[in-house]
């Protein structure tokens, strides 16, 4: 059998840059959630430990689907998403809630965020669609219905959590690849007409806590104990670091906890605090790196399903880490999105590795695949 | 932009690549934007940000709750809270925390105040992590670290309550004592438990923790780097716990305590009529204050290890053999199960054998022919080692534990013991030995390896006392809310029954009543003006000796081997009010040493309740007045 014949060619060619990309900003992240984790209360099992323990796991899976030829990944494409849509579910049903959201499964020990998965499977299920689905002009409305299916039960799951984030990150993607399997126009306008259409009646369903980020993300000053709180904190984090940092563990704003979720989705604050503007220059350096690097995957990708998989992985990583800094530094509301491969989180960095296995499958299976 | 895309012709097409510049192109844009505005923080808008940073900063603080206070079952307050004054340290970089202590030494010298911290001092010092230097420091340090606040950055005096145990080390065994929450108790304890929580650690103050804990408020301050409050924003207040009342009278607690002093041991008064504890002391004690301002680790390590254990609360961990007490379950077994009647008589003469073993009467030269009430009445050894070869261990484990023994009460303290009632069974199972026909004679009289607790014993007579209702002590009355309304009660809970005919229960309780009030009886030390006392004696051996040898070696024995002194009774005849067991380790005769102390806390319980119908009537006026 093609599929698991095990060739010379995947260790000659095995991707270490890719590898060696992952692993630098892993340990960026554990240095960062050590300190943003080191005044903390002793109760707990230290953050940066669980996140080494998650990314070792998530090398192993890493490796697991490294080795699996993506293509018979992608005769399962369905029946991954359909697994992924029903945990959703039962999250709605049997869901663990935290801070007032229903977003997490126990699954014996530890808690499993099945919307962090999500966020792949689409990419699988919409890459094997357009697959299936090869068109030489670009799609139009009708066409597109299947696709929206696929999209809209998840992301009305995720957003009845309520993870608004999470759910507009799926829209997003969902945006990203059929732009780039491309669209009719006519098409495009009618549903971004619609989308506008139903932002209002979206309003409606948001929760007052929300609302309020919403709101005071245009004018964060004006409540500087409630909502505008965390954005102001976290520009003030930001911000005290100036060129160089304060250093390492010596970030007041971290250390003295002015800083909210600092070990999810604020953890940039925390480096940009103690390692100033440097380290926040090399840290955006590698990630642009790391999206080009997926860029360059995509494009020479031996079939198309390889590269609208490979594309939609690197699209997710860039939205979600332009738009976790640009929460951080004040340019985007606050919604809570992580940052991929810092954000304290077991099921997003098994999620993450999992999709970087993806990318290095497609990557080195250039050299083994013939047409 | 033309969106056309050949799909067909796969990757790596013109197309493709003109898409995939444009896309790279505006990644490029979209994260130029990220670093201009991370520039635009951090280096133009820098050290303003970097001033904000450590002058003006809000956070959110703790506040901690009053704790509930404890009271006895007529109100009077047994634990109250006091402000405790805590010199705090906000360490801000790293290194800098052992200069600023050697500062504050000096200033402490020049008022020649003692720096009590060296010996905690954390071996880690984390930057921004407050750290308790002093607890609970008097006036004279508050006010120096005040007026020499500019020189000791980071250092500020904080307030937070600490608990005063008004009567000391009187209750300190079974009120117990709070302090810092531990890292195990905040691995496993509640969700809502935070770092520097303050909870109860012994006795009733961890039974009722969750109760009398309260809840934290926080508050908005705006602080500088040194944790400095600036501006107060807003305040969540906190919760005060509930208030707790007991079932304690602590006025018979004083009394029973004042007897005890330079004694070991524990005594228990209960109300048969519901199993409520009146008084229970143990002793000795420990002064519960020491734990308000972080006791020493050498201290602790003292008290813990002390072979008096001051810190163990006798009275329901503290397992000791019943001795004579026990003639009491060994009799109702013996008439219940038809070995005897009360005309039974067995002839004494100082010793019993079986086997090649002799086991003795405490009088040397026997009691002649004894039947059953005499047998109580002078405890004679001899009648119930017959008795007990005739019933065999089984049938005695079986009334023990009808007695409640052998089981933990069910009250509502951590750390009770459960005694030991032993069989045959129990014996295989624990030593894999066989059951020796001799070890069942010294069960009879409540030796070998019979253990039981002062308050199971308390409880087994007192269920003897009201006919047959065995309790669940209970030593909590209530919980009440601070404007004083009931938040829960804690009804009496009955456990079992004794199933007795009213036959044995007329004979024994006549042979109790003997113990106190005949000639010749071995209780009559607890013989009091103002009611009917019954009662049981025991002096429990710690270490058997040959007859012959006691006298001799009486002397040469440490304090620690004497026997134990046991008295246990209830009063009035009719209908008791009271039950009360009195343990003294290592103090010889339970009739000399034992009995006259019950006898003093029965004194004071009825000295009390002939001035009843006053305290009533002022009830009844304070009840109308806050209905």
């Amino acid at each position: 059998m093609i599929f698991l014949k095990f060739d010379r060619r995947i260790f000659q060619n095995f991707d270490w840059t890719l590898m060696v990309l992952v692993l630098s900003i892993c340990a960026i992240g554990i240095l960062n959630i050590y300190s943003a984790g080191f005044t903390a209360s002793e109760r707990q099992f230290p953050f940066y430990l669980k996140q080494i323990q998650w990314i070792a796991l998530g090398l192993i899976i890493m490796m697991v689907i490294f080795f699996i030829d993506y293509r018979l990944i992608m005769k399962g494409a369905y029946v991954i998403y359909g697994i992924s849509v029903a945990l959703l579910a039962l999250v709605y049903i049997y869901g663990y809630t935290m801070h007032g959201s229903q977003r997490w499964l126990a699954l014996g020990g530890f808690v499993f965020q099945p919307s962090e998965l999500m966020k792949l499977t689409i990419i699988i299920a919409l890459a094997r669609y357009f697959d299936d689905h090869k068109s030489n002009e670009p799609y139009k409305l009708k066409e597109l219905f299947v696709p929206f299916l696929i999209v809209i039960a998840p992301f009305l799951l995720i957003l009845k959590q309520p993870d608004l984030g999470t759910a507009l990150i799926i829209m997003i993607i969902f945006a990203s690849i059929i732009f780039f399997v491309g669209v009719n126009w006519k098409s495009f306008l009618i549903a971004l007409a619609g989308g506008l259409i139903l932002i209002p009646i979206g309003w409606l369903f948001l929760k007052d806590y929300q609302k309020e980020r919403l709101i005071t993300f245009f004018n964060p000053e004006n409540d500087p104990l409630g909502a505008g709180y965390h954005i102001i904190q976290s520009m003030i984090a930001v911000g005290s670091g100036g060129f160089f940092g304060k250093g390492f563990l010596n970030g007041s704003q971290t250390q003295l906890k002015f800083l909210p979720e600092q070990q999810t989705d604020f953890v940039f604050s925390v480096f940009a605090e103690e390692w100033g503007f440097i380290g926040g220059m090399v840290l955006i350096i590698m990630f642009i790196s790391l999206i080009l690097w997926g860029l360059k995957i995509a494009l020479h990708a031996r079939d198309l399903v390889g590269t609208i998989i490979a594309f939609g992985i690197t699209a997710l990583i860039s939205w979600e880490i332009f738009i976790n800094i640009g929460m951080v530094l004040g340019l985007l509301p606050v919604v809570g999105i992580p940052l991929p491969f810092l954000s304290y989180g077991g099921s997003a960095m098994v999620s993450l590795m999992a999709a970087m296995g993806l990318l290095m499958n497609i990557n080195v299976r250039k050299f083994i695949l013939q047409r | 932009m033309e969106n056309r895309l050949n799909l067909l012709n796969g990757p790596e097409t013109a197309e493709f690549r003109q898409k995939f510049k444009i896309v790279s192109a505006l990644l490029l844009i979209i994260f130029s934007i990220l670093l201009i505005r991370l520039w635009y923080l951090q280096v133009i808008k820098g050290g303003e940000l970097k001033q904000r940073s450590e002058i003006n900063s809000v956070r959110f603080r703790k506040i901690t709750p009053l704790r509930g206070l404890i009271m006895d079952r007529k109100g009077h307050l047994l634990v109250d809270n006091l402000p405790s004054f805590d010199v705090i340290y906000m360490p801000g970089k790293v290194k800098d925390h052992e200069q600023l202590i050697e500062k504050l030494k000096i200033l402490y010298k020049k008022k020649s105040l003692q720096f009590s911290f060296d010996q905690s001092f954390p071996k880690i010092v984390k930057p921004y992590l407050p750290i308790k230097l002093e607890k609970n420091v008097g006036m004279e340090k508050v006010a120096l670290v005040e007026t020499n606040s500019m020189d000791l950055p980071g250092v500020y005096i904080d307030v937070s309550p600490v608990r005063l145990y008004l009567n000391g080390e009187m209750m300190a065994p079974v009120i117990g004592y709070t302090g810092e929450i531990s890292k195990e108790e905040l691995e496993n304890g509640d969700e809502e438990f935070t770092y520097g929580d303050v909870l109860g650690k012994l006795g009733v103050e961890k039974a009722l923790d969750a109760y009398i804990r309260g809840r934290n408020g926080a508050e908005l301050v705006e602080v500088n780097v040194y944790d400095k409050e600036m501006k107060n924003l807003g305040r969540i207040e906190p919760v005060p716990g509930y208030n707790a009342v007991l079932t304690i009278d602590a006025d018979l607690q004083k009394a029973a305590w004042h007897e005890f002093k330079g004694k070991a041991g524990a005594a228990v008064a209960l109300d048969p009529r519901d199993g409520s504890v009146l008084a229970m002391v143990s002793s000795p004690s420990f002064d519960p204050h020491l734990f308000n301002s972080g006791i020493p680790y050498d201290q602790w390590n003292k008290l813990q290890n002390s072979p008096l254990a001051p810190m163990s609360n006798r009275a329901i961990s503290g397992q000791y053999p019943p001795g004579s007490t026990y003639k009491l379950i060994v009799a109702a077994a013996a008439l219940e199960e038809g070995i005897i009647t009360p005309d039974t008589k067995f002839f004494c003469n100082g010793h019993f054998k079986m086997g090649n073993k002799t086991f003795r009467c405490w009088r040397k030269d026997g009691h002649g022919y004894i039947s059953l009430h005499r047998a109580i009445v002078e405890s004679c050894d001899v009648y119930f080692y017959n008795v007990g070869k005739l019933l065999g261990v089984d049938k005695i484990a079986k009334y023990a534990k009808l007695f409640g023994l052998g089981d933990a009460s069910g009250i509502d303290l951590p750390n009770e013991k459960n005694g030991i009632v032993p069989t045959e069974q129990w014996k295989s199972a624990r030593m894999k030995e066989p059951w020796q026909p001799g070890e069942t004679i010294s069960i009879a009289i409540g030796q070998g390896y019979d253990l039981v607790t002062p308050l199971q014993l308390v409880n087994a007579y007192s269920a003897f006392a009201n006919g047959g209702t065995v309790w669940q002590p209970r030593l909590i009355k209530r919980i009440e809310s601070i404007d004083g309304k009931t938040y829960k009660e804690f009804p009496p809970v009955k456990k079992g029954d004794l199933p007795l005919s009213k036959k044995t229960f007329d004979i024994l309780s006549q042979a109790l009543w003997g113990v106190v009030n005949e000639q010749g009886g071995t209780g009559g030390a607890a013989r009091i003006l103002n009611a009917d006392v019954s009662g049981k004696t025991g002096t429990a051996q710690v270490i058997s000796l040959p007859e012959n040898e006691k006298g001799r070696r009486q002397k040469k024995i440490g304090v620690l081997l004497k026997d134990h002194a046991l008295f246990v009774c209830y009063a009035p005849l009719k209908n008791p009010e009271i039950a009360v067991a009195v343990i003294v380790e290592n103090a010889g005769h339970g009739g000399s040493v034992a009995a006259p102390i019950a006898r003093k806390i029965l004194e004071a319980y009825f000295e009390e309740k002939a001035k009843q119908p006053q305290v009533m009537a002022q009830n009844l006026t304070a009840n109308k007045l806050n209905p």
